[in-house]
């Protein structure tokens, strides 16, 4: 038995950079390793060391090694729970600190299975968001994650902030002999064998995530892949070699089944078209068969930017909903089908997707659409007011912005101010970012 | 609430089917801590079971004496609404009708692996203190033409007199039958058995990668939990005797 996989309270231990932690208690076990509360010899702070079960680690020094490299280079962002430093190794393992990171944060896990709820529609949306960015950081400083899943999230659910966890294995991922537990999560050529994971396939379980963190079914389980068997022979037909969404366009076959799917039945008609075409298109058949047609990052931020700028209260009900630019969308509470008067329509693209933001009493706009250089999608710069009869949209930014009426009179507005959305108006918020009111 | 109010995600059932001696010779201490073992499982499995999205894990339990009963009633029953009842002993070891009897219910269209999205490879746990008294070999017979049976984590743990054969065939893997003569033992090494058990099963067995109608290796799970039988660190034993024989 492993017997030096197990450290003593109190023990101390040396970090490679010549800091000391000394353990208070153990907080958790998984299947490489224990993780304890230690602190930190010389500022008392606490951290987590994850502890290695040696044996479970193949070929530990390059394991270390890599650990070490990534270390070095620094976490991509602040989401990531990212090594901070390794111990030396004692009695032939070894491990590392990093940050605890706070109870109000709940495994994305528990949000699937219902035992934790998001506060509020932007919470969601804001998670989201965090988890794009969160990868769109990872990959742009080179590093793939490669074996994305829901076991990989923490989750705040008043705000949505996001942590990454379990980003010691990037490495070890790839190279296990057979495919292992999360085939729903991996792309397709990768349960086939096809090929190795890389940024594409990434990107295939970040589409996965999102359709499950949004509509709360997995995206390629319907009819065809209830079947009342020994389901892991099945892994491969069904992830791999005959993959099929269960919203596609052109085959009902393996459509969510009434009873068992209910958060796809009752959900996919509550959210905008343009979020069901980005989903329709990351599982085509193009898709799933030829590694075509997956949205990165860049253009999900952007999507995900418009569904924020979507989220309303139902006229009819007060539950919140999704209301789209230029069609109906659900109300997911009362059923009532609800289209906005207009939208604004911006000039710009942005990753050749078109921006809009329906017309609508309390949507938001953010810094985002101030600027057509910005990704802020927190700071909130414009709100839609209603009054009897007209809509208003109030700059709750620092930017001075210029309407101009269809006639060609302007006038500006700066913080405070709220502009009448008139038909035909044009806003220039003040970066050469303009929008159109159009009617529906 | 609207779209926040989601649904629980459908998950994949586990089955962990555990068959327990409760003849005579079981009386006393072993059954005990037979009892006491199968308490404590239960908030065990409850816990693997809200920390896994994927797979849930359900129970039955079949006892056997000079009959067989299914304590469990006669489906699977989900750990968090199981509320264990202690096991008397009695009268022989009818193993072999216990076989017959754990036959019967691995189906689909007639027993218990019913769930409509589908179960993962069961675990089956097998605990005797002697020897079958009944034919038992007819039953194995027909176990062994069952798919289920096949690509099932067969564990089984012989305490005292029992005879390990029967259980190495049972299994169809040495390494995955323990064996202890000491009844305080036999609480800790049935919870280890089936807990690191159902740990490596419900976390669904390896999915084949050769040719999509190719069915794993039967044996898959079995092997699988062998390693970790083999390299799952110890645990803090559950005694309350600090004079405990080591």
């Amino acid at each position: 038995m492993p017997q030096n996989s197990r450290l003593r309270r109190s023990q101390e231990i040396n970090l490679l950079d010549g800091r000391s932690i000394t353990v208070i208690d153990k907080l958790g076990e998984g299947g490489q390793g224990t993780v304890y509360r230690v602190c930190l010899n010389d500022t008392m702070e606490d951290r987590a060391l994850k502890w290695y079960f040696i044996e479970k680690v193949r070929n530990p020094h390059a394991f270390y090694n890599n650990l070490k490299d990534n270390i070095e280079k620094g976490a991509p962002s602040s989401a990531f729970v990212w090594p901070e430093e390794l111990t030396e190794w004692v009695d032939g393992t070894f491990g590392y600190i990093m940050r605890i990171f706070p109870g109000q944060y709940k495994d994305f896990s528990k949000y699937l299975m219902a035992r934790v709820k998001f506060g509020s529609y932007g919470a969601m949306v804001n998670a989201a968001l965090n988890i794009v960015s969160a990868f769109k950081a990872l990959h742009n400083k080179g590093y793939n994650y490669q074996d994305l899943n829901d076991g990989n999230f923490s989750i705040e659910p008043r705000m949505g902030d996001v942590l990454i966890c379990d980003n010691d294995n990037i490495m070890g991922h790839g190279q296990s002999s057979g495919i292992l537990g999360k085939a729903r999560y991996m792309a397709p050529e990768v349960v086939r064998g096809d090929i190795a994971p890389n940024r594409q396939t990434d990107r295939f379980s970040l589409g996965v995530i999102l359709f499950m963190l949004l509509v709360g079914d997995h995206p390629l389980e319907g009819a065809k892949t209830n079947v009342p068997a020994l389901i892991n022979k099945y892994d491969k037909k069904f992830f791999g070699t005959e993959p099929l969404f269960i919203f596609d366009e052109n085959d009902n076959s393996n459509m969510p089944v009434q009873g068992l799917h209910k958060n796809a039945i009752s959900f996919w008609p509550c959210i905008p078209k343009f979020m069901q075409k980005a989903f329709s298109k990351s599982f085509s058949q193009e898709s799933l068969l030829k590694g075509a047609g997956r949205l990165q990052e860049q253009e999900w931020l952007h999507l995900l930017v418009q569904l924020k700028s979507s989220i309303a209260k139902c006229p009819r009900c007060g539950s919140e909903m999704f209301i789209e630019s230029n069609g109906e969308t659900m109300c997911p509470d009362c059923k009532s089908l609800i289209k906005p008067v207009g939208y604004l329509k911006f000039a710009k693209r942005r990753s050749n997707i078109e921006i809009s933001v329906p017309i609508f009493e309390g949507i938001r706009l953010y810094e985002y659409h101030m600027n057509d250089g910005s990704e802020d999608y927190q700071t909130e710069a414009a709100v839609v007011l209603a009054k009897p009869g007209k809509f208003g949209l109030q700059n709750c930014s620092r930017h001075l912005w210029t309407v101009t009426a269809v006639d060609g009179r302007t006038s500006t507005r700066q913080q405070g101010d709220v502009a009448i959305l008139g038909l035909g108006f044009k806003i220039d918020f003040g970066n050469g970012n303009t929008a159109e009111i159009v009617p529906n | 609430m609207g779209m926040l109010d989601k649904a629980e995600i459908l998950r994949r059932m586990c089955p962990v089917i555990f068959l327990l001696d409760a003849s005579g010779s079981m009386a006393g201490a072993p059954m005990g801590a037979v009892n006491a073992a199968m308490e404590g499982i239960l908030p065990e499995l409850i816990s693997m079971n809200n920390d896994n999205p994927d797979v849930e894990i359900e129970i039955a339990v079949l006892t056997f004496h000079s009959g067989t009963d299914w304590v469990t009633g006669s489906s699977l029953v989900n750990p968090e609404n199981y509320v264990w009842k202690d096991l008397d002993a009695r009268g022989v070891t009818s193993m072999g009708a216990a076989f017959k009897e754990l036959e019967k219910v691995l189906s689909v269209s007639h027993g218990f692996v019913n769930r409509a999205s589908g179960s993962v490879a069961p675990v089956i746990f097998l605990l005797t203190d002697g020897e079958p008294t009944d034919n038992y070999q007819d039953g194995l017979q027909a176990l062994r033409d069952n798919n289920w049976y096949k690509c099932a984590a067969k564990v089984a743990v012989g305490y005292g007199q029992s005879n390990d054969a029967v259980l190495r065939e049972f299994t169809g893997n040495p390494e995955t039958v323990l064996h202890t003569n000491d009844p305080k033992d036999l609480t800790n090494l049935i919870r280890f058995v089936t807990i690191t058990s159902s740990m490596v099963a419900s976390r669904g067995a390896a999915a084949p990668v050769n040719d999509a109608d190719a069915a794993a290796d039967p044996n898959d799970t079995t092997n699988a939990v062998a390693a970790a039988l083999k390299t799952a660190p110890p645990v803090l034993s559950n005694s309350t005797d600090p004079d405990e024989e080591w």
